[in-house]
């Protein structure tokens, strides 16, 4: 589950390409804060009206803001040894970015037109427009900082890919194209007067434009860095999970004569494996569930059966969570040597209290025939759960088994960083 | 629409999952009356089985080579048109909410886990031909915990799609609980088909609520 209880998970704040209507500033932005998008795209709108404010801040989340899943980036930001090893399921991506297509055509045509223009009638506003020209293909040589360089069609080659490349071009025509329409401003199409300052200003363009390639070369090196980081702990973990997987192989091996002890270590090693595969870990000491979890696959181990577990919520183990656990495993203990399986167990945090249902679908039994003096039920369960203050109910009816209550109020403290209502 | 799936009493399925052994076990475990009528490996060739057999019921690996790495969730995506006549059951030896409930907001009506005995299979496999949803324990929690239901957010009304009305929180406490459709049903003293109607309504809103913890948790991990 997302997270410790309280502790909401802030994603890092990068621009994805999903769901992005411009550059994706206001959907990174809206991921990273937790707000809803359409509140963040209003509120840019809004500062745009007020003196342009919004337009500035949002070219500067541009340029600066790396593209990225967030999601993704945590994931990657998580230590290696608490996150799961098996790939997650991947949503399909858009694979052309059309909006940026649509963009630069529209640019370019722009851009023809003004040529056009030229060559025809002049008007007045004529370098208002080039200047704004000017800007945007600026602006669009400058994205490619942001290329995504984790895409797999775009890891070609120091990043000399498609996108990239045509982005460069399309940046440096219309660049060129600013620059002599700015340039040859009051000029004739054919005068060559100002050809040297023309063509000056083309290569102050064409560094402008280069300048973020070498940047991002700098920064595909930090990237590759930190590649090289993961891969190795990913190897670490390999490792260690090749050494558990293939001691217990050996030792099933050795005892392929005793059933028992071979299913025992095959379930234990499934576990294991499973919980490497599928499960964010969590740090020792943080987590009720995962001390739940080792209480379960003590029972499994010791008794040969399978519990189905269910955890709703999570919470950090605090007074009284001991004995809910001691309790549980009692109950567990009566379940699997009495009851027959599947045995379930389900747990579930809220702020006021946590629950536990222990079942076993055995004979049942009447609670009142129990002599006083069997010690299971009475004392680690029920009194266990009296004395800090919990209650625990055993509920049972001949042919449908046992079902064991046990209930824990939480710390009215702790309570401030729950869920709202 | 509403053809009989279940013609002569045999139900026709297509079997999707990557490994030879774990279809041949399947196959041998389903009772007599579900007959595997295809069999594909991979995300391009359980589309195309889909397409071409047109089953009532697709009983499918949430985890699949091929394609674009989606698995089970893409092949439903691509055969989103074929949903109204072809169900999906997921079935997951991973258990990990996230893989779940991919599959489910594709589409799918059921998921179950693959420790499941042949004769459940078969049940599911029969519920979900016949426009039910199938729900696991760990479903249920998990709908539990996306919903907030735990902290005690109710719907009061029968149309608010982001959350639970009291009624379905129950029920699913109960699925949680390791409790049957029959027992459930038993226990809050309701019909059997009621708790189908319960059971169906939470997939729908699984499938389509925009709940914000919910889409949030979902785009934590690449889903939407």
């Amino acid at each position: 589950m997302p997270g410790a209880p309280g502790a909401p998970v802030r994603l890092p704040l990068r621009r994805p390409t999903r769901g992005r209507w411009v550059g994706g500033v206001c959907t990174g932005l809206a991921i990273h804060l937790g707000a809803p998008v359409a509140v963040v795209r209003a509120l840019f709108v809004l500062l745009t009206l007020i003196g342009a404010v919004g337009v500035g801040l949002y070219v500067f989340f541009w340029v600066t803001v790396p593209v990225g899943d967030p999601a993704a980036v945590a994931a990657q930001e998580r230590p290696a040894a608490l996150t799961r090893i098996a790939p997650r399921l991947r949503a399909p991506d858009r694979k052309v970015p059309l909006t940026d297509i649509g963009l630069g055509l529209l640019l370019l045509v722009a851009a023809g037109l003004l040529v056009a223009v030229r060559a025809g009638a002049r008007v007045d506003y004529s370098w208002v427009v080039p200047t704004l020209i000017l800007l945007v293909g600026t602006g669009l040589a400058w994205s490619q900082l942001d290329a995504v360089q984790r895409d797999r069609w775009l890891s070609v080659a120091g990043g000399r890919t498609p996108v990239s490349v045509i982005r460069l071009a399309g940046g440096l025509v219309l660049v060129g194209l600013g620059v002599v329409l700015l340039v040859g401003q009051r000029e004739p199409i054919d005068a060559l007067v100002r050809s040297a300052v023309a063509a000056l200003a083309v290569l102050v363009g064409v560094a402008l434009v280069l300048a973020p390639w070498w940047l991002r070369l700098v920064r595909e090196l930090g990237d590759e860095r930190a590649a090289r980081a993961r891969e190795s702990e990913r190897a670490d973990i390999a490792a260690h999970l090749h050494d558990s997987v293939l001691q217990t192989l050996a030792l099933i091996r050795a005892r392929a004569g005793d059933a028992d002890d071979v299913a025992r270590l095959a379930r234990a090693q499934e576990r294991e494996l499973r919980a490497w595969l599928y499960d964010e870990r969590t740090t020792a000491g943080t987590s009720l569930a995962a001390e739940l979890r080792d209480v379960v696959a003590e029972v499994e181990d010791r008794f040969a059966v399978a519990v189905e577990t269910v955890v709703v919520g999570d919470c950090v183990p605090e007074n009284g969570a001991e004995a809910l656990l001691q309790a549980t495993r009692e109950a567990l203990l009566n379940a699997a040597r009495h009851g027959r399986p599947p045995l379930s167990l389900y747990l579930e945090c809220t702020p006021d209290q946590v629950e536990v249902f222990v079942r076993d679908r055995g004979d049942g039994f009447d609670l009142d025939e129990v002599p006083a003096d069997r010690f299971g039920v009475r004392e680690s369960i029920v009194g266990r759960m009296r004395r800090r203050g919990g209650t625990a109910t055993v509920r049972s009816r001949p042919g449908q088994g046992t079902e064991v209550h046990l209930c824990l109020p939480r710390n009215p403290r702790t309570h401030d960083e729950g869920t709202p209502r | 629409m509403s053809q009989p799936p279940v013609a002569d009493g045999v139900l026709d399925v297509v079997l999707v999952d990557d490994h030879l052994m774990f279809r041949a076990g399947v196959k041998a475990s389903l009772d007599g009356r579900i007959r595997i009528v295809g069999e594909a490996d991979d995300v391009p060739s359980a589309i195309e089985a889909v397409r071409r057999l047109q089953p009532p019921v697709v009983i499918l690996d949430v985890h699949l080579p091929g394609g674009d790495g989606g698995g089970g969730a893409e092949v439903i995506h691509r055969c989103a048109d074929l949903l109204g006549t072809t169900r999906f059951l997921a079935l997951s030896v991973s258990d990990a909410a996230e893989d779940v409930v991919a599959v489910i907001r594709a589409g799918a009506r059921g998921y179950v886990t693959k420790a499941i005995s042949g004769q459940d299979l078969s049940d599911a496999a029969r519920r979900v031909a016949g426009g039910d949803a199938v729900f696991s324990p760990r479903l249920a929690g998990f709908v539990l915990d996306a919903f907030g239901a735990a902290a005690g957010d109710v719907a009061t009304g029968d149309d608010e799609l982001d959350r639970l009305s009291a009624r379905e929180r129950e029920v699913m406490r109960l699925i949680a609980r390791g409790y049957s459709y029959r027992e459930v049903a038993s226990e809050l003293f309701i019909s059997i088909k009621t708790v189908e109607t319960h059971v169906s309504a939470v997939l729908r809103k699984l499938q389509l609520s925009s709940r914000h913890e919910l889409t949030r948790w979902a785009a934590a991990r690449r889903l939407l």
